[in-house]
């Protein structure tokens, strides 16, 4: 065996102690007022996918055969536990989900195998439901939280050890992360679109960790060859391409929820045909609680609505981004950019299929789509987000550097105030 | 390239900083996309919508009543009704088996042939059965079973059975008549459907109040009362069925005419359908009025017509006489009397009518061409066909309410042809040339009552919904046809052939002193198809009058090929017009001799 050889068994041998390090530093930054903007919106979204729930359950009731409040008072009971883990959330220590996120791994894998196992019936026709009794939850969403926590940590720590550009230490595990959850979502559960939002967050946390940008382009086209694989050996996948890139052409077969759904974006118009007034949820448009609610809101409040939602989405953004700057550590802000990625790249890939830009995948549009597991999931992860945002820094100004810096800089106000007390620009009490 | 990677973004937060705006990037290219999709493109998009959305449904019209006159009163003999369909949506039926056994109980039945249809596949609508009643409809309702329906829809009823069968038609599935008056007067009776737009849910379910949603209340069609004197009607079909069997001919037809309107008082024909069934009619040949559509050559009831042409034209007077050779050779051919009437010998005209000679037929249109001789030149030739044609209208349609119709054939009096002469011998005592019974009681009617043609009409009057009354006038067709005289005198000859036949054996031919009754027979040869005539098969056929100072009915019957013994004209076609004429008379229709 040659030197080189050995080395380069030597560079590819999997270091799977470093997937499950331990090692936690508490958050030494002062506690302050969290960022409550960040809750409005949230809730505001909420009460807005159950209007349009309730708008439509007469609809729904219709088209499934059940009474159209069942809708109604399912997604009140999906909010209700939303609540719940937002509480869990915000109040249970970050250091303390950093300690025990293995057990949170631990319980993602059983869920996911547990839903692979569970043999699938019309109700639930892939293998992406855990059910017990008349509950279900997709696993893919705890799969998606549990992930998200594991990669701040490692990230984090890599970063703290300067191993970020390490291949070994750093890539290496990455890659076997992407190449599990490509075999167990793409392709047990034939969830391509969560696999996008679980490869594409993991590489945007890579990136933002400090990977350099050519082992991203890298990254990238082995996604993008890996995805056209995906597409190419899976027939239905190839015809959501066709249809996708001719819509009106498939309006009566493979393209019907496509074409269905910007028809009624586009019979919207302005102001919108008014709360009581849509057409498309009685059956022209499937899935009009889930996947397709983005239509369903822009047939009712219009351009006008449709802009307000987007801008909501945009403020949700930006308060998330904010924090992630502001993160008083590398976890922190890791997490943070992850929720940001999670949330924003489901929201834009389901408003995109719906306006036409983008194929159509079962991704469902956050807090405002029906459906418990995606609600709760998305309320726990802003939990931590709101919990952080109650340790953030924000005196320095050119703020880069507050990675370098210990978290205790905050002393130093540059507003002569009192030392020790951290202020929040929007929501501080500057009386 | 060293430059540029100088300026990609290092720290986290500069990172952080290029994904929201790769974010928000996005964000409003979204915006810009719903700015297109929702302003720009709005009225393409609302379209594609409402094409699917708006749902437009015609309500159907009430269908018209057709009705008669009976004495003063207005009595319906075509009614509406509603009928139900009962239809299945087999996937939403859990227990087809007890679904089956109710339905089975409702409308009779074997359930187990409700199974099949109950869970027929790939299918969401499948009709379970036809022609349910209201009261079955409504036990359907009942049950409360999700998946089976009834729909509603107008049939016609006939509480009279089989009266008028031919002359009425039936309406198909569409709502739509055929043959009869529902075909001819369709339009009037169908009304208006109304419209009715609203957006549905994808099943086509309208939704709760629109503004899309709009209502056009459909227009009754009117009601149609005909001419037809329902008693009259009645027994003329029953007399027609009887002789029919006792002929044993393949077809008889009457009519019965009131000369002085053109109105049709009865007209049938045996045999005939139940409008009620006439889904399981076979013979398609049924459905059609023999008397509006199947000319034949009539016989020598013809000379009805060529003696008044001739006596119009001064080609002959009523009481003239002439020597009858009892044959003419007319280009080499012999034209002889179809009975041995005794040989060579002088006849008049009443004799040729009461004799039924041939020849005298044949003499008068000699007299028409050039009085005095015995040759048939251009100008007989041409006066009798424009008699024929443009005063009685034999060839023509007579535009009857039936939706259908034949003209019947006049040969062209073309001078070309070398046989022309031999051809226009023949037509003047009925062979060669064909019309339906419609067309030459019509006929005979504008001589009888001084020279109108009036158009034959079965409608009298139409009733608006509203109950406005629009009378159909008697339309003049032909003035002049004759001179009044013309009438005048030919009535006492046709009375004078009933008393020659009385009074050659035809006892059922006597009728009471103070009505008048006139007539004449024709026994028919048939032409084959393929050219020349038929042995021994005749069509009979007769028409005659009866009446009290004047005539009141004109009757025409054709016999379709009776199988009988003797003339068919004779005992054929005259008994049925007997027995026709004994009923008017018999049953108060005739106003006697005052």
């Amino acid at each position: 065996m040659s030197p080189h050889n050995q080395t380069l068994k030597k560079r590819f041998r999997f270091d799977w102690r470093s997937l499950i390090e331990k090692n936690v530093e508490p958050i030494n930054a002062r506690r302050h007022k969290p960022d409550n903007w960040l809750m409005v919106i949230c809730a505001i979204m909420l009460v807005i996918g159950l209007v349009i729930i309730y708008s439509i359950s007469p609809a729904l009731g219709l088209t499934s055969g059940t009474s159209g409040s069942y809708f109604v008072e399912r997604q009140v009971l999906a909010i209700v536990l939303a609540i719940v883990a937002f509480l869990i959330t915000a109040n249970i220590p970050l250091d303390q989900w950093r300690k025990y996120y293995k057990y949170l791994i631990l319980a993602a894998i059983l869920a996911t195998m547990v839903a692979v196992v569970l043999p699938v019936n019309p109700n639930y026709p892939a293998h992406r439901w855990v059910r017990l009794g008349s509950l279900s939850f997709e696993s893919v969403d705890l799969l998606i939280f549990a992930i998200l926590i594991w990669m701040a940590h490692f990230l984090a720590l890599r970063m703290k050890k300067g191993l970020i550009t390490n291949f070994r230490k750093t890539a290496v595990p990455l890659f076997a992360l992407l190449i599990g959850v490509g075999v167990v979502v793409a392709g047990i559960q034939s969830d391509l679109g969560s696999t996008g939002v679980i490869v594409i967050m993991i590489t945007v946390l890579a990136f933002v960790a400090g990977l350099p940008f050519r082992r991203i382009v890298i990254i990238g086209g082995i996604i993008a060859a890996l995805t056209v694989v995906a597409i190419a050996i899976a027939p239905y996948r190839i015809a959501r391409v066709e249809t996708f890139l001719h819509p009106d052409t498939n309006c009566l077969t493979t393209g019907y929820q496509e074409c269905q759904a910007i028809i009624g974006v586009g019979s919207g118009g302005i102001a919108g045909l008014g709360l009581g007034s849509g057409v498309q949820a009685y059956g022209y448009l499937p899935e009009a609680d889930n996947d397709s609610i983005f239509a369903i809101y822009a047939e009712k409040f219009g351009f006008i609505g449709s802009i307000i939602l987007l801008a909501l989405f945009g403020a949700l953004f930006t308060r998330i981004s904010k924090i992630a700057d502001k993160a008083p550590d590398n976890f922190s802000r890791l997490f943070v950019v992850g929720v940001l990625v999670w949330i924003s790249i489901e929201a834009l890939i389901n408003i995109g299929a719906m306006i036409g830009l983008l194929p159509l995948k079962g991704i469902t549009l956050p807090f405002i789509s029906y459906g418990g597991t995606s609600v709760v999931f998305f309320a726990a992860a802003i939990g931590l987000v709101y919990q952080i945002s109650r340790y953030t820094l924000y005196n320095v100004p050119g703020s880069e550097n507050s990675l370098t810096r210990r978290a205790g800089i905050n002393d130093y106000s540059s507003h002569g105030r009192r030392i020790g007390r951290a202020y929040h620009p929007d929501l501080g009490d500057r009386s | 390239m060293a430059n540029l990677s100088d300026r990609l973004p290092k720290t986290p937060v500069e990172r952080i900083k290029l994904i929201s705006l790769l974010i928000s990037a996005v964000l409003v290219l979204f915006g810009i996309r719903l700015f297109y999709v929702q302003i720009i493109r709005y009225s393409h998009y609302k379209q594609a919508a409402l094409n699917d959305q708006l749902e437009q449904t015609k309500i159907p019209a009430t269908r018209g009543l057709i009705e008669v006159k009976d004495n003063n009163n207005i009595v319906p003999i075509v009614l509406n009704q509603k009928l139900y369909t009962l239809f299945a949506d087999p996937p939403l039926i859990k227990h087809p088996q007890v679904v089956a056994e109710k339905i089975s109980k409702i409308i009779g039945g074997k359930s187990t042939n409700y199974i099949n249809q109950l869970t027929a596949k790939h299918t969401q609508y499948i009709i379970i059965a036809h022609q349910l009643t209201q009261s079955q409809s409504n036990q359907i309702a009942k049950l409360n079973q999700p998946g089976l329906g009834t729909q509603g829809q107008d049939a016609r009823v006939y509480p009279d059975g089989d009266l008028a069968a031919q002359v009425l038609g039936f309406v198909n599935p569409n709502g739509v008549g055929e043959y009869g008056i529902e075909q001819a007067m369709n339009k009037q009776l169908a009304g208006t459907p109304g419209e009715l737009k609203a957006i549905t849910d994808v099943n086509g379910v309208p939704l709760a109040a629109s503004k899309q949603n709009t209502q056009i209340a459909p227009k009754p069609g009117d009601n149609v009362v005909l001419t037809l004197n329902i008693g009259i009607q009645q027994q003329v079909q029953q007399i027609l069925a009887k002789e029919y069997k006792s002929t044993k001919s393949q077809g008889v037809s009457a009519i019965v005419m009131n000369p002085y309107n053109g109105h049709i008082k009865a007209m049938a024909n045996y045999p005939t359908y139940n409008p009620a069934d006439y889904a399981s009619v076979t013979n398609q040949r049924l459905f059609q009025n023999a008397a509006v559509d199947y000319p034949i050559e009539p016989g020598s009831i013809m000379k009805t017509l060529t003696t008044p042409a001739a006596l119009n034209d001064g080609a002959i007077s009523s009481n003239e006489s002439f020597f009858d050779p009892a044959h003419w050779v007319i280009n080499g051919f012999n034209i002889h009397d179809i009975k041995i009437d005794g040989g060579p010998r002088e006849q008049t005209i009443a004799s040729i009518l009461a004799l039924s000679l041939n020849t005298g037929a044949t003499w008068m249109l000699m007299q028409m061409s050039h009085k005095g001789t015995t040759v048939i030149n251009a100008t007989g030739i041409k006066t009798w066909h424009d008699y024929m044609v443009n005063h009685f209208r034999l060839g023509k349609l007579t535009g009857i309410q039936q939706g259908y119709e034949a003209s019947g054939y006049v040969p062209p009096p073309n001078m070309n042809d070398p046989s022309i002469d031999l051809r226009y011998a023949n037509t003047a005592f009925g062979q060669g040339v064909s019309m339906t019974a419609l067309q030459i009681v019509t006929a005979l009617s504008s001589v009888i009552n001084g020279g109108t043609y009036y158009q034959p009409s079965l409608v009298d009057e139409l009733i608006t919904p509203s109950g406005k009354v629009q009378v159909y006038k008697p339309k003049i067709l032909e003035k002049n046809v004759v001179s009044p005289n013309v009438g005048k005198e030919l009535i006492p000859l046709m009375e004078g052939v009933v008393v020659a036949y009385l009074h050659g054996g035809s006892y059922f031919m006597n009728f009471p002193n103070n009505y008048i009754v006139g007539g004449k027979t024709g026994t028919a040869q048939v032409a084959k198809p393929t050219g020349g005539y038929y042995k021994n098969i005749y069509n009979g056929t007769y028409i005659g009058f009866v009446g009290g100072d004047k005539p009141q009915y004109l009757i025409v019957v054709y016999n379709i090929k009776p199988n009988i013994t003797g003339y068919a004209g004779t005992f054929g076609g005259q008994p049925i017009f007997a027995a026709i004429a004994h009923m008017l008379i018999n049953e108060g229709y005739v106003t006697p001799k005052s």
